[in-house]
């Protein structure tokens, strides 16, 4: 279970203070694929930063499993971080030098996953997600957009966490690639039973998921069951 | 792969720019080994002419220039005063004068050896000629430069030069002179008996037994030496007691050398020796003559040093600024690996590699520019350095007598070309430095490389340590 309890993150502009999340409250449950709409400058990724541990909140907290990880350390947010989430990005944020099958074997290697297994899991995953053999050691670059964001999704699987969180992850997409990379990340999450929370502002994707949050300057304004 | 490998990797992302980074730091690193190694050479032939100092004091007349008039030699009886010190094992004392070939016609400038009586003459004919337009003996260039206007005589020979002396055995030493032929003279014994260089009795048609004129009586050649020293071959040395006697100079000592029983005392002895002589002498010891000597060679190692310096700083620039670009170029990267779970620590690693590869790949130009130009700097520096310094530096005659290089007009011929011989000898001595790269050497460049790459790295830890995982938000 995800909960988040009066969550408040400000920050400094200029002399303005800026509220990016006002006071939000709400709960996921385990397993589920829960969707955040809102216009831009909402405060969705400040909420995605939030949950995963990316940023510090000013007040509240966040309880996943049985632990508050806005209590935790800096070295103990590194742990958290490289074994309980997994990010993907809308401009899918591989490393650049690394193969397809690197990238994946990146957070595996953090968390000091033995290198055989890592590369039984990291050759698994990148099929699982559609890559080709000989797309596996070709780097980044040479992938196309889809491709790229198969291998982001395969690398935030890859430590088996609790937590996705994916931000716009179809937005550098063009429709056909984004809803197979939607479908992608539901079936997933079925079968790996993870919790998935995606940042949309596409409300035909967010209207499949399991549960969505409407934020409006910082504020959730509706927590609505699909 | 481990952060070493990625590190590695990370270092040859983008060829050109990793090229053009190696080819500068290797400059900067060549020339810091460069000048390492010039330092070490320059440190070593410092520390080699050091330790070569002997227990002695040289003791001249107070402002002696050659060619003048003044009679302000030192006598017998002064240096008796000082045979009398503490620590003072032994006085050598030398007499010097110069004198014509009979026959042979002075220069209209300058002064020519004139005898210390300015009338003596010798039969003997200097076995050394001169080139008055340069191009002299031996390579080496000599000039008349002793007035204005003035030219050589067709019938002019050198002076020979004449050396008194109470411990010959010294002055061959002096010289790096064997004899060759006939025995070795008595010091202490007044007779007509001379030692002449194998050059003067070759030049003379002289052996062993035959005699010679000098101050009007005849000498007899007692033995032939043979040595390479220019300044020597042109020289009879003779009993100082003969000398004082043929020169009409009773008493009179040009230079002395004092031998003290240990280097510890050296210093002591010296200060006594200024005491007992006052204002009559100059009196300078072994230590002072090498700390003149090596003066040259000490500004040649306070320029490498700087240089060192400046360069190693300059390569940590390098790197500092380059990894900080790479730093602030891959902060989003920097930001996803922190979000996947990569520690501060794990990263800095990273790049610390990253940095070392450049700093090592920059080493090995650098070895290269090192070898190849550590040899021909160090030369450099150092033929700079004692050209530009021994033009006002005085130099010793072996007979102890000091004349300064530049010597003014009224030094006369004479005194120039003698101290131009020596000159020469001494500069010849110190540029005689070899620059080696030895593995000692190489593990310092490398130490280099490595303490520039962490200097280098040092501030892009930093920046690394701030970057935020979620700067990889804010990018979106």
């Amino acid at each position: 279970m995800l909960e988040v309890k009066n969550l408040v993150k400000t920050f400094r502009s200029g002399d303005t203070t800026v509220i990016a999340a006002n006071d939000i409250s709400f709960s996921v449950p385990d397993g589920q694929f829960a969707s955040v709409v809102g216009r831009s400058g909402s405060g969705k990724s400040t909420l995605l930063s939030l949950l995963g541990a990316l940023d510090l909140p000013t007040s509240g907290s966040i309880v996943v499993g049985d632990r508050d990880i806005t209590k935790m350390r800096d070295h103990e947010l590194i742990g958290y971080r490289g074994r309980s989430i997994g990010f993907v990005f809308q401009s899918y944020n591989l490393v650049p030098n690394l193969t397809a099958l690197e990238n994946v074997m990146l957070p595996m290697e953090f968390a000091k996953t033995p290198k055989a297994e890592r590369i039984k899991r990291g050759k698994s995953l990148l099929q699982e997600v559609g890559l080709q053999d000989d797309q596996m050691g070709r780097k980044p670059g040479r992938l196309s957009g889809g491709q790229q964001q198969r291998v982001a999704i395969a690398r935030a699987l890859a430590n088996r966490p609790q937590l996705i969180l994916a931000d716009e992850p179809t937005g550098n997409l063009d429709a056909t690639t984004g809803k197979m990379i939607f479908d992608l990340l539901h079936s997933l999450s079925r079968k790996e039973k993870t919790t998935i929370i995606v940042v949309t502002h596409d409300l035909e994707i967010a209207g499949k998921t399991d549960k969505t949050f409407h934020l409006d300057d910082g504020r959730l304004v509706s927590n609505n069951r699909s | 792969m481990n952060p070493v490998g990625r590190g590695i990797r990370n270092a040859f992302r983008n060829g050109v720019r990793t090229g053009a980074i190696v080819i500068i730091l290797g400059l900067s690193i060549g020339l810091s080994l460069t000048m390492l190694v010039a330092q070490r050479a320059v440190e070593n032939k410092i520390k080699s002419v050091k330790s070569s100092i002997g227990n002695t004091i040289t003791i001249s007349p107070a402002g002696f220039t050659p060619g003048s008039d003044a009679n302000n030699a030192l006598t017998s009886d002064d240096l008796a005063k000082v045979q009398k010190l503490a620590h003072v094992t032994s006085v050598a004392e030398t007499l010097t004068d110069r004198l014509p070939t009979t026959g042979s016609s002075a220069p209209t400038f300058g002064k020519f050896g004139t005898g210390s009586d300015g009338g003596s003459s010798t039969s003997l004919t200097s076995p050394i000629t001169l080139n008055a337009h340069g191009g002299g003996m031996g390579g080496e260039r000599f000039f008349i430069s002793g007035g204005e206007g003035g030219s050589l005589p067709a019938d002019f020979s050198l002076p020979v030069s004449f050396i008194g002396t109470n411990h010959p055995a010294n002055l061959t030493t002096d010289y790096s002179a064997t004899i060759a032929r006939g025995a070795q003279i008595s010091g202490t014994a007044d007779s007509n008996n001379a030692l002449i260089s194998s050059q003067m009795a070759v030049k003379n048609n002289l052996k062993v037994g035959d005699t010679f004129t000098a101050y009007s009586a005849a000498l007899t050649v007692a033995g032939i030496f043979n040595t390479d020293n220019q300044a020597a071959q042109d020289t009879v040395i003779v009993s100082l007691a003969a000398l004082q006697r043929l020169s009409a100079q009773g008493g009179v000592v040009t230079s002395a050398v004092a031998t003290i029983d240990s280097l510890d005392n050296l210093g002591n002895a010296t200060s006594a020796v200024k005491s007992t002589l006052g204002s009559n002498a100059d009196v300078v010891s072994a230590q002072e003559e090498a700390d003149n000597t090596v003066a040259p060679l000490n500004s040649v190692k306070t320029v490498s040093t700087f240089s060192l310096v400046g360069a190693v700083v300059a390569g940590a620039v390098i790197i500092l600024l380059v990894m900080v670009m790479v730093v602030r170029e891959r902060k989003k990267e920097i930001g996803v690996v922190k979000a996947i779970g990569g520690s501060n620590l794990r990263i800095m690693g990273e790049f610390m590699v990253e940095s070392l590869t450049l700093a090592v790949l920059g080493a090995v130009v650098g070895l290269l520019i090192g070898v190849v130009g550590g040899q021909p700097v160090t030369k450099m520096l150092v033929d700079n350095s004692t050209s530009n310094t021994t033009t006002s530096t005085q130099f010793q005659r072996p007979g102890g007598r000091t004349f300064a290089a530049n010597a003014e007009p009224n030094g006369g011929f004479g005194g120039r070309f003698d101290a131009g011989l020596r000159r020469n000898s001494a500069v010849e001595g110190l540029r005689n430095v070899k620059a080696q790269i030895g593995p000692g050497l190489l593990l310092d460049g490398f130490g280099a490389a490595v303490l520039i790459a962490i200097l280098g790295s040092a501030l892009s830890a930093g920046l690394i340590a701030k970057v935020r995982p979620s700067t990889v938000m804010r990018a979106e």
